[in-house]
């Protein structure tokens, strides 16, 4: 469903953010993507959604290449990135019914998603107000909600829980595991190893820029009895 | 809903909502009618557009408005798009959202330069329109004039919107992810500056010289031809307005084909200067790790001139609002209006310290810095709020700032310009005491103004120093200040000007200690209880 090969970014000629990354997800996974502060999550992410550019290698999404065939590619995903920088001054509803725009969403199906996701997540009741009055947790609700709308074939999303109040943060798994259980997949990363560990059915380390386990939990933790914590901080321990 | 509206469409609404939000006006109604405010600013440009007007009429040539506004308008216009077009492509946080969407490149390019054709129409409108008006109107109604008139209007952004977003985008994709971004802004508007006030006084020396006017007139039809020269879609533009097919085609066949052009080029400029330019990069560079000990207030004070320092918007708008007289003086000299000479003549000579001051005190007067000491610092405001100072070292390093700042300003412009006028030794010592006066009063009431209208929530940093209502009350001020003053001249005839300043620095310096009263007093607690 998504395939990496080879993918590198380079900053300024220099900065090595990341190092020839390879990764294959499948349909119906849950993915989830992990590694230190700056080990180049954001920057994967932000090169497979086409907000940036890779320097070397190719990235494929529903077999449509992302530099290429951009906007089959985009048509395939959604994305809530870490931080939640959209339309402040319009609507919440506005948002949505942008988001529902421009992937093409119909007016019954748009409705209907609408006043699922807004009451699952409450903010149901904030629609009508503009975004600059919501508090941090609201906006990336709302971005949820906006990510959810078009029922992508795949959902990924830049540390989706931090944010989250506790009940958010449920509704926001079970509907994770509800996409994959509808054939979809999910991509994210997290500094939540607690939920990778209970959500992911794969999960890839990154450690400076380079893949250093991507498997199923039990292969990476090589079926020993150590928690994902106890396995990653062994991982990314600096010599 | 097409995407191309839709994407049009939300950019739009925030960029309604924000310039209403900007004005930080609570009453709704008063926020919409607040879209309307800068007609009040163009209210003199009108005037002289009628003026101009009149000229034309009085020489047989009214059409003359028509050519001649349209180039003015179409040049401010190309200026305008400059700052405007970098401001929301390249500083926009939007790019992150529309990169992920799938829309076509020239979607994003199109719809982006909606909101900039918006505000450029707007002042087409104001300027442009307004010549429309005074045309179709003037000498009876002309349906056919009026209507073909707002035709024009409706094109007047396309050519300036589209050419400067040609030449913007190949550059900031040459500069990239460099820091020259902030200097490009900088630049942009300066020029714009520039472009203007010579807007203006060219239009003023038109006005003020019909003898050169009739002497052109005597060719036939050579006056649209002469004025529009330099730029033939005027020439294309009056005769359409004035019912000609061809000139009609022309003009409509330009803008199509700069449209075209753009379409063209659309989806390089896209990925070369748009996606390029927002590359998050990271220089790796590593520098001096440095610990000194400085005082609490030293380091509130760097602080705030860090804030201005550090963000193109508010050094830019900080450096032109202080030497406003320098540039003005300037862009008038090499217009040719005003020379050194023009300081010197003797009939100046005893308006000379009032001169001085007013060069000396004008940093105080437009600078307004403490109007938005507070509203500067955004969401970062809270950082003050939770270390250990008091709400006075808090508010008084905010005054000090602005009085460095000012200060500076206003020593430069004394040392510039006090020996280009006849001043003796006790004039100069008198103006410095006013000027003194001047900033710590202004510099205390303007904190007044912020305290009680802090507006922290902006989205972007002109917002915080140009759009603020603050920045017109605290102008306000001034006029009612300088209105007092004037009154007690006209009050008391035969008053010399050395007693005059004296007296308008003692009313200066007592709104200085009713001021600090207030802002130590009421307003400290006011200040303690700021909503964040």
């Amino acid at each position: 469903m998504l395939k990496l090969k080879g993918v590198t970014k380079v900053f300024n000629g220099t900065k090595i953010a990341v190092d020839h990354l390879d990764l294959d997800i499948l349909e119906g996974e849950i993915f989830g993507f992990i590694g230190p502060n700056g080990a180049g999550k954001t920057t994967t992410l932000r090169m497979i959604t086409g907000i940036i550019s890779p320097t070397e290698g190719e990235i494929t999404i529903g077999g449509h290449n992302i530099k290429a065939d951009a906007i089959s590619a985009k048509k395939q995903f959604t994305f809530v990135p870490d931080q939640s920088e959209i339309y402040d001054a319009v609507k919440g509803i506005d948002y949505l019914n942008f988001i529902a725009d421009m992937y093409e969403v119909n007016i019954a199906d748009r409705k209907e998603r609408v006043e699922r996701y807004t009451k699952l997540f409450q903010i149901d009741d904030a629609l009508t107000q503009s975004v600059n009055s919501y508090s941090h947790g609201m906006r990336q609700k709302l971005m949820i909600c906006g990510a959810l709308l078009p029922n992508p074939k795949i959902f990924i999303l830049d540390e989706p829980h931090v944010g989250l109040d506790p009940h958010s943060n449920k509704i926001l798994k079970d509907l994770m595991k509800e996409h994959c259980a509808n054939g979809g997949t999910v991509l994210f990363s997290s500094h939540v190893l607690e939920v990778v560990e209970n959500l992911c059915h794969r999960v890839a380390i990154i450690h400076k820029g380079k893949l250093i386990a991507c498997d199923t939990l039990e292969a990476v933790k090589h079926n020993s009895t150590s928690s994902l914590e106890e396995i990653f901080l062994e991982m990314t321990k600096d010599e | 809903m097409n995407k191309l509206l839709a994407l049009t469409r939300i950019q739009l609404k925030d960029f309604f909502s924000k310039y209403t939000q900007q004005l930080n006006i609570k009453n709704k109604f008063l926020g919409k009618l607040m879209i309307f405010l800068p007609i009040l600013i163009l209210l003199p440009v009108i005037q002289i557009i009628k003026q101009l007007y009149d000229t034309f009429l009085l020489i047989g040539y009214p059409e003359l408005i028509i050519t001649y506004v349209y180039v003015g308008a179409t040049m401010l216009a190309f200026f305008m798009a400059i700052p405007l077009v970098i401001s929301i492509f390249f500083y926009s946080k939007d790019l992150s959202l529309i990169a992920t969407l799938p829309v076509k490149e020239d979607t994003v390019v199109f719809s982006k330069l909606a909101s900039v054709y918006v505000y450029l129409f707007g002042m087409g409108a104001l300027l442009f329109g307004t010549s429309v008006v005074f045309y179709a109107f003037g000498d009876g109604f002309n349906l056919f004039y009026f209507l073909m008139g707002i035709v024009a209007l409706l094109f007047l952004p396309v050519l300036p919107m589209i050419f400067a977003t040609l030449v913007i985008m190949p550059f900031m994709a040459v500069i990239g992810g460099r820091s020259n971004r902030n200097m490009m802004v900088i630049i942009g508007n300066i020029v714009l500056l520039a472009v203007i006030l010579g807007i203006q006084v060219v239009f003023t020396r038109v006005e003020m010289d019909p003898a050169s006017l009739q002497k052109m007139v005597s060719q036939q039809d050579g006056l649209i031809s002469l004025v529009g020269s330099k730029f033939p879609p005027s020439i294309w533009l009056t005769k359409m307005v004035r019912g000609s097919l061809l000139d009609t085609i022309w003009f409509l066949l330009l803008n199509l084909g700069f449209v075209v052009t753009l379409k063209l080029f659309a989806k390089r400029l896209y990925k070369n200067a748009l996606l390029k330019y927002n590359q998050q990069s990271n220089t790796g560079k590593k520098g001096v790790i440095e610990y000194k000990q400085s005082s609490k207030k030293m380091l509130l004070i760097k602080r705030h001139l860090g804030i201005i320092i550090h963000n193109p918007t508010f050094l830019l708008n900080t450096v032109m609002t202080l030497f406003i007289p320098i540039l003005l003086f300037g862009i008038y000299t090499a217009m040719g209006i005003m020379s050194l000479e023009t300081l010197r003549n003797p009939m100046l000579e005893p308006f000379a310290i009032f001169i001085f001051i007013g060069i000396i005190v004008s940093p105080s007067i437009v600078g307004s810095l403490s109007a938005t000491a507070i509203t500067r610092e955004g969401k970062a405001f809270w950082e003050t709020r939770v270390l250990p100072i008091s709400a006075e070292e808090n508010i008084s390093a905010r005054i000090q700032t602005t009085i460095l700042i000012n200060g500076f300003a206003t020593a430069l412009l004394a040392l510039g310009t006090f020996w280009i006028l006849p001043l003796g030794a006790l004039d100069i010592l008198l103006a410095i005491v006013a000027a003194a006066a001047a900033i710590v009063c202004f510099a205390t009431i303007d904190l007044i103004i912020n305290i009680e209208r802090p507006y922290l929530n902006w989205s972007n940093p002109t917002a915080a120093v140009k759009n603020n209502l603050n920045i017109m009350i605290s102008l306000i001020s001034r006029i009612v200040l300088g209105g007092i003053g004037y009154g007690l001249y006209k009050l008391i005839p035969d008053l010399s000007s050395r007693w005059m300043i004296g007296i308008f620095t003692i009313l200066l310096l007592a709104v200085y200690v009713l001021g600090r009263k207030l802002v130590y007093g009421r307003y400290k607690q006011k200040f303690i209880d700021m909503n964040i």
